[in-house]
């Protein structure tokens, strides 16, 4: 069993097999993190290969300072926001007025109510746009100051985004709830 | 307080639910990201793995070494050929004759003719004829004049003569001394487009067949033939008899015909005063005759000429190139572009901020705001402008002063003014014009 400071000093000599081994060891977790980003699992893979490609070609850039999981995921966030950003003129963008917060019975989200394969369907359904500045603020914990220089955009866009963000994601949640505890009231 | 609770419980949620969240990425994509990472080493240098560096390394080295390889083989044929090439030299049974008055710049060559020896033979494949030719060359090239003993030099080194080159000559002329002379004119020079005659001199022979190099046959006893492309062609004529056949070439070098191009600057020069520049775009030429029309004369690439008084002139051109080929250009009526002239608009609309003061010129005005005249050549100029009543309200003796629309300060009714005009071309002719104009008022 490599330690990972094994792997990186492999890696860095362009190991082919120390490669294999980092893959296997990181590309769930990465992938975990790309999906985030990404509209589909399609999608989020492509991220997770331009990610790997970068890490391979760039391990020697790993200083030691800091944790290796966090330059990993540092990378394949930055990966997916130049992914967001090069396909951007792409996509549809949606407008999302319509999705204004309705106050529903659901007070609170139970943690265990929902498996984190609905959470990824959820995020996943929003806006790109929408779903970077929410995964930047919400998950990866950025400011939103950071978030404006990231992607380029206003601070107050950024806000504003999270916030439609939010609405839109609860909105979604609250229907599913609803959903779920019919279909086990049925049963 | 309830959504403040709400979305402090949605950011925990996802962010503890899916921070650390692993996703199983399908198979495929490992070897899909092992291949791309294979390419990406391939396209990286690194010296000690096989990548397209030194690929790219070994190819060049390899078609370096194939190309020298090629042409150190493709040399040996040649000189192989050479002596056989002086063997068939003897078999030729046939002369070429072109008359004088064509435009050659080697005259002496003109009319002679080429007799050779005949011993029949039963192959005289043109590919062997070649040599032969460039052997005929060299002979002539000790008489003829300098371009070509430099074309014959090359053509001997691409052969692999040169070498012992003045061995070769002199072993020719030990042999066929007797028919020296009568080789020498099948050199013809010439411009394009060469119209040559030729003729077939052979006593008697059943049929016969001209190829003259540019993909080109006659089979007439006498041929005419124009070549229109620079170049250099090998004229064959192949003459078949019973029992044989026996062939003659002769090498015609036709120069490029140089063209005679040139442009008169400015466009719209105004004669006498102004200096016009002569642009040349001739092609192919070494040397040059101007003519300006009026009695002089310039050898200058690019001369310029100031006319002393206005007409219109015929400009020609005669260039001449390395080989004495001539061209030649004339414009007629060269300044006819540039006649004086003065012309009046029908309507103007004066600036309604106040007067601008009339001065112009033919880039500010395009708001039309002043009235004034669009002309050339114009020395002497005086400007009137009436309202309907007959009542003077403007004047200008300055070319460059038209009328804004005011008078005494105010701006004037819409409506129509009548003007007159009265002046001096350049060349002494005077003019009166007169009209009337449109104020409008937007």
């Amino acid at each position: 069993m490599m330690s990972d400071q094994q792997i990186i000093e492999l890696c860095a000599r362009h190991d082919r097999k120390a490669q294999q081994v980092l893959y296997d060891r990181y590309s769930r977790l990465l992938l975990g993190v790309c999906l985030r980003y990404a509209s589909d699992k399609a999608e989020a893979e492509d991220i997770l290969q331009e990610s790997f490609l970068k890490i391979f070609f760039n391990i020697q850039d790993f200083t030691g300072s800091g944790s290796f999981i966090g330059w990993l995921r540092k990378v394949a966030v930055n990966t997916a926001i130049t992914h967001y950003h090069k396909n951007l003129k792409y996509r549809y963008h949606v407008e999302i007025e319509e999705f204004k917060s309705i106050e529903t019975g659901v007070i609170s989200f139970e943690e265990d109510f929902y498996t984190s394969d609905e959470l990824f369907m959820v995020l996943n359904e929003l806006p790109a746009g929408y779903r970077m500045v929410f995964n930047l603020y919400a998950v990866e914990g950025y400011k939103h100051k950071e978030i404006a220089e990231l992607l380029g955009i206003d601070t107050n866009t950024s806000k504003s985004q999270y916030s439609r963000a939010k609405a839109v994601l609860r909105d979604k949640l609250e229907k599913l709830g609803k959903l779920k505890s019919s279909y086990s009231g049925d049963n | 307080v309830k959504t403040k609770k709400q979305n402090s419980n949605l950011r925990k949620l996802f962010s503890k639910k899916l921070e650390n969240a692993e996703v199983m990425p399908g198979d495929a994509l490992r070897s899909k990201l092992m291949r791309q990472v294979a390419r990406k080493e391939f396209l990286r240098f690194n010296p000690a793995r096989l990548n397209i560096y030194y690929i790219a390394g070994i190819l060049i080295t390899g078609i370096t070494s194939a190309v020298l390889i090629l042409s150190a083989s493709g040399d040996s044929p040649h000189s192989k050929t050479s002596p056989e090439a002086i063997e068939l030299l003897s078999d030729t049974n046939s002369y070429i004759e072109v008359p004088a008055g064509v435009p050659l710049k080697t005259k002496p060559q003109l009319s002679a003719v080429i007799k050779r020896e005949s011993i029949n033979s039963k192959f005289i494949p043109q590919l062997n004829i070649k040599p032969v030719n460039e052997i005929d060359k060299a002979k002539n090239a000790q008489k003829s004049n300098k371009s070509i003993t430099s074309n014959i030099s090359d053509s001997l080194s691409r052969n692999g003569i040169s070498g012992d080159g003045s061995a070769n000559k002199t072993r020719l002329q030990n042999r066929y001394n007797h028919d020296a002379l009568l080789i020498d004119p099948n050199a013809i020079v010439g411009c394009s487009p060469l119209k040559l005659k030729f003729h077939n001199k052979s006593a008697s022979f059943d049929s016969c067949r001209w190829t003259f190099g540019d993909g080109g046959y006659s089979n007439e006893r006498d041929p005419e033939w124009i070549f229109d492309i620079e170049g250099e062609y090998k004229v064959v004529l192949e003459v078949f008899r019973q029992g044989g056949m026996s062939s003659s070439t002769a090498t015609v070098t036709v120069h490029p015909r140089p063209q005679a191009r040139f442009e008169i600057i400015p466009d719209n020069a105004v004669l006498p005063n102004d200096v016009i520049r002569f642009m040349n775009y001739s092609t192919n030429s070494v040397q040059f005759k101007w003519d300006f029309g009026d009695g002089s004369r310039s050898d200058y690439f690019e001369p310029t000429h100031t006319y002393s008084r206005f007409s219109n002139y015929d400009v020609r051109l005669v260039v001449f190139s390395d080989w004495g080929c001539t061209d030649s250009l004339t414009v007629f009526n060269a300044f006819s572009g540039s006649e004086y002239f003065i012309e009046f608009p029908n309507a103007f609309i004066p600036n309604v901020q106040g007067p601008t003061g009339g001065y112009y010129s033919s880039k500010s005005d395009e708001a039309a705001q002043v009235f004034h005249p669009s002309l050339t050549g114009v020395t002497d100029y005086h400007l009137k402008i009436f309202s309907k009543l007959g009542i003077p309200i403007f004047e200008s003796n300055d070319i460059n002063l038209g009328w804004d629309g005011y008078h005494k300060g105010q701006l004037c009714e819409p409506g129509v003014y009548i003007w007159k005009v009265r002046g001096k071309y350049r060349n002494g002719e005077p003019f009166t014009r007169m009209g009337d104009v449109t104020l409008l008022k937007n």
